[in-house]
């Protein structure tokens, strides 16, 4: 198994590598959101002392850290599989003895993930020296305690969006679904603002959702600002969604498998 | 007269297509409705912490956000499905076909497909501008909405332009098909006022990728903001990026010779 996966990563990294130029583009993309959110809640905090106990810095390096965090989270994997379902050419994954979706598009994303890091760290420096972020708060306990979160919430996020993708057995329209998964990590992973500061309705709902483990709770854990009890909440709430995302994605998983070859495209 | 009928000939073939799948025009502006929710969310969490941002309130980020919406609606109805048949035509050779059409052909590039169900984003845009400048309470006179009108259609030629410099770059670099990527990236920062960026931030989406000059300058204008020679030289600037842009546009033309050869 190792073997297999050792031969996907390499396989894969060599088609990643191709094109790292459109990556810069990609990653470029990505970035502008955040910087701009951070530029927005930088000149309010500034302008007034502090936002809700918020000041200039903790905003500085909530998002300064978000853009690791989400970029880890993150995957492509309805950009990945959602063609190969739609124009068939999942046929010869499917007979191979290896789950498709598990291992070789697992390994693609994590190779995409790779190299976009690789990318990020020098730009994430240079933006370090631009908005000079003041990292006092942040503990190696903190980021020790983040790294498991992090993971959790890339997986879950991975079987969530698997599911979604799934779903292109059916639909055609499947890009339009992921369109509003992505608008639900939006309003509850903390993108936008630090969910302290969205209203207490959507914070209380966002309390029972899997998404603020792709960017919230794990900045928070890093920025050293999360109590023992709400560490363990998290965590708590986080391995029930991976169960809940595994059997999500392995119900629509089988089922669309099994239509795909009825269909016998 | 010609390049009307022309246009609505384009219209129609996109309605035809529009009207073909039904239920993803339904389903798209479901989305669109979404999206609108939760950018007016956005910004009620904005000011539910602080009064003004970048000098600018409640009200006139609401009509920003209208105006923002028109540059977009350009963006996703006319430049990305126009780029994407622009960059196929260059790979397979297509190309030759609508350089024959005895029409300028920077035309044909720009209005073959149109998503025709975008137009209603338009109307949205403009309701958020009129309810935006309601709730701002600022002062409009007939010369201010004029100049607002006259910066805003120059700002989006300026990104119009642009736009025809960055495909007809294709003509020289094939490989060079995430074009428009960098426009779209930037695109997100007409959404507040310039004058909340750092300054580095604020010369990008100013003079490199001239979002603002789109989204923050015609409003300003609305509001009185801005002195006549400024407006007079963002208006040159306007007629001048559109003079550059089919200069380059021909030049490009010419070293154009098919897939084939």
């Amino acid at each position: 198994m190792l073997l297999i996966f050792k031969r996907l990563w390499q396989v894969n990294w060599a088609e990643q590598w191709q094109y790292r130029a459109n990556l810069i583009m990609y990653l470029l993309y990505w970035l502008v959101s955040p910087i701009i959110y951070l530029a927005v809640w930088t000149s309010i905090a500034t302008a007034k002392g502090s936002v809700n106990g918020f000041t200039a810095n903790d905003f500085i390096t909530y998002y300064m850290i978000l853009l690791i965090v989400d970029q880890m989270t993150s995957n492509i994997i309805i950009h990945i599989f959602g063609y190969k379902i739609q124009d068939g050419s999942l046929s010869g994954e499917l007979i191979k003895p290896i789950h498709p979706m598990l291992t070789n598009t697992l390994v693609n994303d994590l190779a995409f993930k790779t190299l976009n890091l690789m990318w990020l760290v020098p730009i994430w420096l240079v933006l370090a020296l631009v908005f000079k972020p003041d990292f006092a708060s942040v503990t190696l306990n903190g980021i020790l305690f983040a790294l498991p979160a992090i993971v959790l919430g890339y997986f879950i996020n991975f079987l969530l969006s698997g599911a979604i993708t799934s779903l292109a057995f059916w639909t055609t329209r499947v890009f339009s679904i992921h369109e509003f998964y992505y608008a639900l990590i939006l309003v509850f992973a903390g993108q936008f603002v630090p969910l302290k500061l969205m209203p207490e309705l959507i914070q209380t709902i966002a309390r029972f959702l899997p998404f603020q483990l792709f960017m919230y709770l794990p900045i928070q854990m890093i920025q050293g600002n999360m109590s023992m009890n709400e560490i363990v909440q998290g965590y708590i709430t986080g391995l029930i969604w991976l169960v809940v995302a595994l059997m999500l994605f392995m119900f629509t998983w089988r089922r669309g498998v099994r239509r795909f070859s009825a269909v016998g495209a | 007269m010609h390049t009307l009928k022309l246009l609505s000939a384009f219209l129609k073939v996109n309605i035809q297509m529009a009207v073909a799948y039904r239920a993803d025009t339904i389903v798209n502006i479901l989305l669109n409705l979404m999206w609108l929710g939760w950018e007016l969310l956005t910004l009620s969490i904005i000011f539910s912490n602080t009064e003004t941002i970048g000098g600018w309130g409640f009200g006139e980020l609401i009509a920003l956000l209208g105006v923002f919406r028109l540059v977009n609606t350009m963006m996703i109805a006319l430049i990305w499905p126009n780029t994407e048949k622009f960059n196929q035509s260059i790979r397979d050779g297509s190309m030759d076909y609508t350089i024959l059409q005895p029409v300028n052909s920077m035309f044909l590039v720009t209005f073959s497909r149109i998503t025709v169900w975008r137009i209603w984003d338009l109307v949205l845009a403009i309701v958020l501008i009129v309810i935006g400048i309601n709730i701002s309470g600022d002062i409009v006179t007939p010369a201010s909405i004029l100049a607002f009108i006259l910066l805003a259609v120059s700002g989006v030629i300026i990104i119009y332009s642009l736009w025809i410099v960055l495909i007809a770059l294709t003509f020289w670099f094939t490989k060079f098909d995430n074009n428009v990527t960098i426009l779209q990236a930037l695109l997100d920062a007409g959404r507040y006022p310039s004058t909340v960026y750092p300054v580095w931030l604020r010369i990008i989406v100013t003079f490199l990728i001239p979002i603002a000059v789109a989204t923050t300058v015609p409003l300003q204008a609305l509001r009185g903001d801005l002195d006549a020679s400024r407006m007079v030289m963002f208006l040159v600037i306007g007629v001048v990026s559109f003079l550059i842009a089919t200069r380059v546009w021909k030049a490009g033309l010419k070293r154009y010779s098919g897939a084939s050869s």
